[in-house]
């Protein structure tokens, strides 16, 4: 998961990054967001509709085909990191970084829903989830710690407050977030199984069994929201849908752009790279979403560019403070909320929605 | 619970760290069975629960538990849905540029 990953992370500063040839020298404070839901709606989800696809899932879960996968063997090479050029490994350590909080605050996120709950299916489901984000936090934090950067878990003894989200949406952005994580780690392996040369770091080599974890979790959503047809169905969920679609793909295009040289390294031209996430991610959405965006509509990508362009906008205006860094921020929000519009407006695609939800990862 | 007035309550609580190359997580369990609602802000006691790598650090510990007052928590509850995107997972830093 990737809860607000932003939270996390103390700017990095190239400079003081390069300053850290000594190792272990760089801290990162983890900074995961507490939520809380209707567990009593939670509870009375009733899985009936869908138990044999449902058992079947939880079966493949509990029997846990992940479990010997995350251990470093001799595919994982050693990196010198002391070589990295400064400015990708500052990109890569704050993937790495975001990356780990994600799955940190998954889990978080899982492991309350689990505590909470008193619906056995439910639970057990919930429990697998924390299960596997806790490990792959745990894989990233001993990449981390290879490259010198320690994680500080300081922010359980912080004062928290508890956003509220209703279960659908939980529903909703776990489900897009786990589907897209998926996408994304395929498309990253494949690319790199075709181009090793730009295989920088092993983590890489390790992200085919991994996404499929993910994919898992996308499914298990997937069903959840196919034990309520009103969920896909309705006229209000669908614009919701529409909502988080083009917020989430939005939000990958301009985070996505805010690392070159991550990307460059990679061999991967992010235009491209996003697009193909966004197209398979569109495609698997088919199993559950009535809606898919177009993304090959002419205005698409002029939007997305525009999308990017005010956030750049917003930023400088944080970095700048003062009248003018307010003035940025104000003009850049409102080109944000205006290339947002145009996005939303884009005529959807719609899908008739398959009796059989489950799908396998196939790419 | 009142309409403008916040109410603290003090519970034990039940902190676990795991530093380990297997799991990374963290987690406060109320041992009263206490429950959190929107806009309730939690607090615990004391300093920094560390572990050092390869550990897992249990700990009985307190903690505050400040309620939202009635407006605070419907607030929470209409706005909070807006913030869902927070949930969304896909490797991202706050920062637009770094």
């Amino acid at each position: 998961m990737n809860a607000s990953p932003g939270d996390l992370s103390p700017a990095l500063d190239p400079e003081a990054v390069a300053d850290t040839t000594a190792m272990a020298t760089e801290t990162h404070i983890l900074n995961p967001r507490f939520y809380t839901t209707d567990f009593d709606e939670l509870d009375r989800v009733d899985v009936t509709p869908i138990r044999a696809q449902w058992d079947e899932l939880i079966a493949e879960m509990k029997a846990d085909p992940n479990k010997g996968h995350f251990k470093k063997t001799d595919a994982w090479d050693r990196i010198d990191w002391e070589a990295m050029d400064p400015a990708l490994r500052v990109e890569f350590i704050d993937f790495l970084v975001s990356s780990c909080t994600a799955e940190f605050s998954g889990c978080v996120l899982y492991k309350e829903m689990k505590r909470r709950g008193s619906n056995p299916d439910i639970c057990e489901l919930f429990s697998y989830m924390a299960r596997d984000e806790a490990r792959h936090a745990g894989f990233i934090n001993d990449a981390l710690r290879e490259a010198g950067v320690a994680v500080n878990l300081g922010f359980l003894t912080k004062a928290k407050k508890y956003t509220y989200f209703r279960p659908k949406f939980i529903y909703y952005a776990t489900y897009l977030s786990e589907k897209i994580g998926y996408a994304r780690y395929i498309t990253i392996y494949r690319h790199l199984e075709a181009n090793p040369e730009h295989r920088f770091h092993p983590i890489f080599k390790w992200f085919k069994e991994w996404c499929n974890d993910e994919f898992r979790h996308g499914e298990a959503f997937a069903l959840l929201m196919k034990t309520d047809p009103k969920l896909t169905d309705s006229t209000v969920n669908r614009l919701w849908i529409r909502f988080f679609l083009t917020a989430v793909y939005s939000t990958m295009w301009v985070r996505d752009h805010a690392r070159p040289e991550f990307h460059k390294a990679l061999g991967v031209d992010i235009d491209w790279y996003d697009q193909e996430v966004f197209r398979k991610t569109s495609e698997i959405a088919r199993q559950i979403f009535p809606v898919e965006l177009d993304i090959d509509h002419p205005r698409w990508k002029p939007a997305l560019n525009r999308m990017n362009a005010a956030f750049l906008r917003m930023d400088r205006g944080n970095r700048r403070g003062g009248l003018a860094g307010r003035l940025d921020k104000v003009l850049g929000g409102a080109q944000a909320l205006a290339a947002f519009t145009a996005l939303y407006t884009i005529p959807v695609r719609t899908n008739a929605l398959p009796a059989n939800v489950r799908l396998e990862p196939s790419y | 619970m009142g309409l403008f007035t916040k109410q603290a309550e003090e519970v034990p609580c039940t902190v676990e760290v795991s530093h380990r190359f297997e799991s990374l997580h963290a987690h406060v369990r109320f041992d009263n069975g206490a429950i959190v609602h929107p806009g309730d802000e939690v607090l615990v006691h004391g300093g920094p629960v560390t572990a050092a790598f390869g550990e897992v650090v249990v700990e009985e510990r307190t903690a505050t538990i400040t309620r939202a007052s009635a407006l605070e928590r419907l607030w929470t509850r209409l706005t909070g849905d807006l913030g869902a995107m927070e949930l969304c997972e896909f490797s991202f830093s706050e920062q637009v540029t770094l």
